[in-house]
């Protein structure tokens, strides 16, 4: 019984907030150290990824990421092509979301109106890309960042037009009855009926690929991370603990996954569209509460985006910020998003195409731009901007807590379920890729989901760089085949959209008022 | 069965909307009586949230004691009693042992009325797509029980499909009623 005992404050006092002191035991040591050592490989091994990835091209002081030029030009081509579709088919948005479209008398069992389609995205875009991503642009790129994020939201909600479009067309239904769409498929098929089938099959191939590595990076580890650095600012719990949060969100996500029940995937819904609002709510009370500096903060913004005063890079080093970490958050031009809609009940692809170009809005223009004001009105965030202080999560939640300091703790909750539901939602994208590489099969898939599982647990434990980064690269990754394959199919998401329009301005498709 | 005029009863419709994405019960025939045994990776599943939930309480009142971080200690003992209240209550329908009793003549599933088993009528399979909006979708089947004055009682409710044909012929022969393959093509 004694030695029961024994081994039992043994493991106490290994998982203890005992341990808390300055002075690092065993434990914190032999955690630094795997830390250190998983930091190592994935700096050696995924270090060319990483750095072909974010190949840069000097434009000023400042070197360029040629994938955010990417990201950045497709969106551009995308507003152009489609007759800036995100301002002049607005109105149709709001009325499609408001169920102007649907017959109030032919709802069907089961149905998802647009609007909790719409309510369903955004509770799955708010995340930490907003918490965590503005803190982070913020940090390096100064207030000026954010304005290039809003131009970044604006023109991005054309990307998810558009592929939000095709991830509806081109769904496909799998052998176990399960609905599967996205760019794996909008790439294989679509290209496919150009006559393009090699090279649509390479783009899907590869984002296929890209998309495992997001589901991995992005999508988990940085989620695990970011909780754990939320803990380590609000309680203090030191760095070195990561491993214990992780092996908790990871037997969470563990039973979400691989059990498959079914209460704790309708809690998770129903709890992170609370959190958004909570969130919201409180970047509403701070800037309330400082509505003096509000003026003063925009003033901070716009300056910052053109003089890039204290930015290493100046403007350059701003912009990259802010389209970075803009793009991160909405995921406009990453193809994610055209997998969480493909599986929507519509019969037309256009619908939900227009549905979804209001989350960049929501999520970029507004919601992002709340977090900055709260991080520039709190002033904690001073130029000039080498990003080695307060960054990320810890930032936002310090300059949260400047006004009310209940409000890290708040933050604590949001950000952890938050990023709770970003990996369910990300092990979601990553198993769609992982299907449509491997084949469908209990067992194929448990090897996805167990793999997945255990970057839950690094990702909270590791605390250097390379993890990050790649996280980043891999998300961006993503992007390369998707776009390549949106510039061939835009034609089509453009006929659908003409089509729907003739068919609304002539009767066929009711607006019901 | 003769339709009422004015009664109908759609017998293809779920009863359900939701359901595990596993096999979580088997019918266990025994003696006079035909039960409902929950499986025991469903179970375990629901021990996760207890043991997580039981651990981060411990650890928040360890936390308390050891360095009185109030403020730490609330924060994980209110996700541990959280999350360890979810899996008590989501183990609770797997402990509750849904039986048919020959000997006394009901059907007791410890939610519903009892039902006497003279007025069980016939059992249906349907399925369903269980749409889940962070996951894959699914699909669900329920077995479920239809009784002389029309009332329609979920039996099982599961994605094996295998196991509720199974466990349907077992409580056919069991009840000596028949079983309707209610089962319809979904189009999302």
């Amino acid at each position: 019984m004694k030695k029961v005992h024994q081994l039992l404050g043994l493991l106490m006092l290994a998982f203890s907030a005992n341990l808390y002191a300055e002075e690092k035991g065993a434990f914190g040591a032999a955690i630094a150290s795997v830390s250190e050592s998983v930091d190592g490989f994935f700096n050696d091994y995924t270090g060319w990824f990483v750095s072909s990835i974010f190949y840069s091209v000097p434009v000023g002081d400042a070197s360029f990421p040629i994938i955010v030029g990417w990201l950045l030009v497709a969106a551009a081509i995308f507003t152009v092509y489609f007759g800036f579709v995100q301002f002049t088919r607005a109105r149709m948005s709001i009325d499609i979301v408001s169920g102007k479209f649907s017959d109030p008398n032919s709802k069907e069992d089961g149905e998802v109106s647009h609007f909790q389609a719409l309510t369903t995205a955004l509770s799955g875009t708010v995340g930490l890309g907003n918490i965590a991503g503005v803190g982070a642009a913020l940090a390096i790129g100064g207030p000026g960042a954010t304005f290039w994020m809003i131009l970044c939201g604006l023109l991005g909600m054309a990307s998810k037009f558009c592929e939000c479009t095709l991830g509806v067309k081109y769904r496909t239904v799998l052998p176990s009855g399960a609905i599967s769409g996205g760019p794996m498929y909008y790439l294989s098929r679509g290209l496919g009926e150009m006559g393009l089938g090699g090279f649509g099959k390479v783009l899907a191939v590869g984002f296929a690929l890209m998309c495992l590595l997001g589901s991995f990076g992005g999508g988990n580890m940085f989620q695990a991370n970011q909780a754990h650095a939320m803990l380590t600012y609000a309680f203090e719990v030191p760095s070195e603990y990561g491993m214990i949060t992780g092996l908790v969100l990871a037997a969470l996500v563990f039973s979400v996954i691989v059990g498959g029940m079914p209460s704790i995937a309708s809690v998770t819904e129903k709890v992170v569209p609370w959190m958004a609002v909570l969130y919201v709510g409180m970047a509403i009370v701070v800037i309330g509460a400082n509505i003096g500096q509000v003026g003063a903060a925009f003033s901070a913004i716009f300056e910052g985006a053109f003089t890039g005063a204290g930015v290493a890079g100046g403007v350059i080093g701003a912009l990259i910020q802010g389209l970075k970490r803009a793009t991160f958050s909405n995921e406009a031009g990453i193809g994610s998003a055209a997998i969480a809609h493909s599986a929507v009940k519509t019969k037309e692809p256009v619908t939900e195409g227009l549905v979804s170009l209001l989350e960049p809005f929501i999520d970029t223009v507004v919601i992002c731009t709340m977090t900055a004001l709260v991080i520039t009105i709190a002033g904690l965030n001073a130029a000039p901007y080498p990003g080695d202080g307060l960054t990320g999560v810890q930032l936002t939640a310090a300059s949260f807590t400047q006004t009310a300091g209940v409000f890290k703790y708040l933050l604590a909750l949001a950000v952890i379920l938050f990023a709770f539901s970003t990996m369910i939602s990300w092990s979601y994208y990553g198993l769609k890729a992982w299907t449509y590489l491997f084949g469908e099969g209990a067992s194929i898939e448990l090897v996805y989901k167990v793999i997945f599982c255990v970057f839950v647990v690094l990702g909270a434990t590791i605390q250097f760089g390379a993890v990050i980064d790649f996280s980043d690269a891999a998300i961006f990754a993503m992007s390369i085949f998707n776009i390549a394959g949106l510039y061939f199919l835009m034609p089509v998401v453009k006929k659908e959209l003409q089509s729907f329009v003739a068919r609304v301005y002539s009767g066929e498709i009711k607006k019901y008022d | 069965m003769q339709e009422e005029p004015g009664f109908h009863i759609d017998l293809s419709k779920t009863l359900i909307q939701d359901g595990p994405k596993f096999l979580s019960h088997t019918v266990v025939i025994s003696g006079n009586n035909a039960y409902l045994r929950p499986t025991i990776s469903s179970m375990l599943f629901c021990f996760i949230y207890i043991v997580v939930g039981a651990f981060l309480t411990t650890l928040a009142s360890y936390i308390m004691i050891t360095s009185g971080q109030l403020d730490l200690a609330i924060f994980i003992g209110g996700f541990g009693v959280a999350i360890a209240t979810f899996g008590v209550t989501l183990i609770q329908p797997f402990l509750k042992r849904a039986r048919f009793d020959r000997k006394k003549g009901v059907f007791d599933n410890g939610v519903d009325r009892n039902v006497k088993l003279e007025q069980i009528l016939s059992l249906q399979i349907n399925n369903k797509v269980v749409k889940r909006k962070q996951a894959l979708n699914y699909h669900c089947y329920e077995l479920n029980m239809l009784t002389k004055n029309g009332r329609r009682i979920n039996v099982l409710n599961h994605n094996s499909i295998n196991q509720i044909l199974i466990d349907a012929e077992l409580l056919k022969n069991f009840l000596k009623i028949e079983v309707d393959d209610m089962r319809r093509e979904i189009v999302l």
